[in-house]
């Protein structure tokens, strides 16, 4: 069975306050120069990702933003080291991503990094509670403290009750804080969420962005999430803007 | 328990799929385990009748006797052994034989047969010759007044010399030592064989006939338990050999010259009797030409049942490939939350062996019936095979351990086998090829 965290876990751990942390932080991840090509050919070339460098600090609450086609995706998914790099670093809290193995970048991504997709993609088997159980089992944690995280991590998601739910029985909303509790439940260092509200109707998206900057405020998790809507990126206090997988806007709020 | 979950109701997932499937191979474990206790069971009750009819489950001889028997190849001072015998607890009896080829007369015809002098005690315990008496009775050890042995004759040989209960029989051979041996008895016993030409005489009897004082030709033992054949004949041969002859001539620690004399005197004695110079078979190689064929026809067998679960797992495969390929995105997801590659391996390797395991139970309870009809009531074949000179006419299903294991270890082992592709390929599905398929 899993491992336990690794050391970088505990370092990151350690440097996370309870309290909300000042942006002067050291950074959770640092990109440098992070370039993603699609197709080897110079002529039908696409440069999803161009030489991006950026840093995010803990308890950020970061919105990825740009039209359809500018890299959004791509960009998450080599921060959270489901991608290959073309060019340049991805590093966490000091470690090249570049440089661990696939179990080593499996291990990494359950201790360290929360996923939320736009399609949900909670396991249609297991009911909501054990979606959330899943990636404890993974890291090896006792049957007790998983229960017992579960039932926080639903009620923190306003979701008390509904853990014996199977994905299909609860609506595109609740499938997506039962995601946002699935992400949290490892205590990760960020969260990543491509598009999270992309499939729910405004008013859902919005109650879902609320309750992860509340998630945000209250205990201090960080979010990168991406979007291109403007009622969505409002809530969040650094905007990148990226075209042509090229960041043309990196603004605090 | 939650990766078994995972993987039960993965499995229920596409009910109609697995359950052909687990069809499929419940049927290929049905057939296996149905093959496997039928030749199983014929084998065994044919290796049971000849063992416990005449051949006993173990022979002694001098070296080379079963392949060259000779009147000269004898077990000298048998009682030695006997006695050795009696003591060992593995061994329910055994009985000493003496074999020569005769000339059989009767006052109108004559014939060729085999004499086969039995010890009378020993023989009923060892063998079904007295079962088979269709007339007169088993022969005792007794003079008649004139001075005659009584023997027993097949009924085949009965019929050829044209002799019946109390007629006169005079055998001609030649005795061990060159002489002309012929001797006149009386037919007080007729066994039911309507193959051999045979004549069993009293064993002192026919030592004395054969000039063969003390000596015998075989020593046919049953065991205790028939599987043991093999093991028990190397352990009797190793009591046989010369260092445990002179072994057991040691038994104190300390050694003296004059003490040492008659303990060697001892060991050459069983030496010079050629104690040491003697084969222990188990049945394995008195029957060789059937077990060669028996080993032979399992081997066949094994092999087409193989090929079965083969093509039932080309099936398998298929299914388990499918669903892998259906699941692509959640594979997906599960390697980008940080579920190792090997763990996804895990998962499709589960599923697998768990529906396999489930159709191991349902045949597993299909083959009972079936498997129990046929070991108590069996069919009787309208044409006997002869295998080896063993003749098998009836099949009968044996019902044991090795009938149900056999078939579940190959199936469980054919069901990894058949997932590892398919796990491999979930494990290598990269996630954000997944992810990006909607
Ligand atoms: N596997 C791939 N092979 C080739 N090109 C790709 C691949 N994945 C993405 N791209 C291209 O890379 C560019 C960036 O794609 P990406 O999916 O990151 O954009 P996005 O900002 O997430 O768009 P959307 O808002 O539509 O989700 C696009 O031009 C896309 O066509
Ligand atoms: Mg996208």
């Amino acid at each position: 069975m899993p491992s336990k965290r690794s050391t970088i876990s505990a370092k990151l751990s350690d440097k996370q306050p309870a309290t909300a942390a000042p942006r002067t932080d050291q950074a959770i991840i640092t990109t440098r120069s992070l370039c993603r090509y699609y197709g080897d050919d110079e002529h039908n070339k696409v440069k999803a990702v161009d030489n991006i460098s950026i840093e995010i600090r803990p308890a950020e609450f970061t919105a990825i933003v740009g039209p359809s086609g500018s890299g959004k995706t791509t960009l998450l998914h080599l921060l959270g080291g489901l991608d290959d790099v073309t060019s340049g670093s991805v590093e966490l809290a000091g470690t090249n991503i570049a440089d661990m193995s696939g179990a080593q970048l499996a291990d990494f991504r359950r201790d360290h990094i929360g996923f939320i997709f736009q399609a949900y993609n909670l396991i249609p088997v297991l009911s909501a509670a054990e979606n959330i159980e899943y990636i404890m089992l993974l890291q090896g944690i006792n049957n007790n403290t998983r229960k017992q995280r579960v039932e926080q991590m639903l009620a923190q998601v306003g979701l008390q009750g509904h853990g014996n739910r199977r994905p299909n029985k609860l609506s595109g909303g609740q499938q997506q804080r039962v995601a946002i509790a699935r992400a949290m439940a490892s205590k990760p260092d960020i969260i990543l969420a491509d598009e999270p509200t992309a499939n729910l109707d405004s008013k859902t998206g919005i109650a879902l962005l609320d309750l992860m900057k509340t998630l945000n405020e209250t205990n201090n998790i960080t979010f990168v999430f991406s979007t291109h809507d403007e009622k969505i990126m409002n809530r969040a206090s650094r905007l990148i803007h990226i075209e042509d997988g090229q960041v043309i806007k990196d603004e605090n709020r | 328990m939650l990766l078994i979950a995972l993987a039960w109701r993965n499995i229920f997932r596409q009910k109609r799929r697995s359950l052909l499937t687990a069809l499929s191979m419940a049927g290929g474990y049905l057939v296996s385990a149905f093959a496997i206790s039928l030749s199983e069971g014929s084998y065994n009750g044919a290796i049971n009748f000849f063992t416990e009819d005449h051949s006993g489950h173990i022979q002694i001889h001098q070296a080379n006797y079963l392949k060259r028997p000779k009147i000269h190849k004898t077990i000298n001072n048998p009682q030695t052994i006997s006695t050795q015998l009696k003591q060992n607890t593995n061994i329910r009896s055994h009985t000493l034989r003496v074999f020569a080829p005769v000339l059989a007369y009767s006052e109108t015809k004559n014939s060729h047969a085999q004499l086969v002098g039995i010890d009378l005690a020993l023989e009923q315990q060892t063998s079904r010759l007295a079962e088979k008496i269709i007339a007169g009775q088993f022969i005792n050890n007794q003079q008649n007044t004139a001075g005659y042995y009584a023997v027993m004759i097949s009924s085949n040989l009965a019929r050829v010399l044209n002799i019946s209960l109390g007629d006169e029989l005079i055998l001609i051979s030649q005795g061990a030592d060159g002489s002309v041996a012929n001797d006149l008895y009386i037919v007080g016993g007729i066994i039911n064989n309507k193959n051999a030409r045979t004549v069993y005489l009293p064993l002192n009897a026919a030592q004395l006939f054969l000039s063969l004082p003390n000596k015998v030709h075989q020593i046919a033992i049953l065991l205790n338990h028939s599987g043991e054949a093999i093991e028990q004949a190397q352990h009797i041969q190793q009591l046989l050999s010369a260092e445990s002859l002179l072994g057991d001539s040691f038994p104190g620690e300390s050694v003296t010259v004059s003490s040492l004399i008659p303990k060697l005197t001892q060991a050459e004695k069983s030496l010079r009797q050629n104690l040491t110079n003697l084969t222990v078979s188990p049945w394995q190689e008195v029957e060789a030409t059937f077990y060669q064929s028996m080993q032979a026809d399992k081997r066949g067998m094994n092999i087409t049942l193989g090929i079965i679960l083969f093509i039932v797992f080309i099936g398998v495969l298929n299914t388990v490939l499918m669903s892998v390929m259906e699941r692509t995105r959640e594979f997906g997801v599960l390697k980008a939350i940080g579920s190792r590659p090997l763990q996804i391996t895990t998962l499709i390797t589960l599923e697998t062996t768990m529906l396999a395991s489930m159709s191991i139970v349902t045949g597993f309870a299909l083959s009972i019936p079936l498997i129990l009809w046929f070991k108590n009531t069996g069919l009787k074949l309208s044409q006997p095979v002869d295998i080896g000179g063993v003749v098998l006419d009836r099949m009968t299903g044996d019902m044991n351990l090795y009938v149900f294991l056999a078939p579940a270890i190959a199936m469980l082992t054919f069901s990894i086998l058949v997932s590892i592709p398919p796990a491999f390929r979930a494990a290598s599905i990269s996630p954000t090829k997944a992810l990006g398929s909607h």
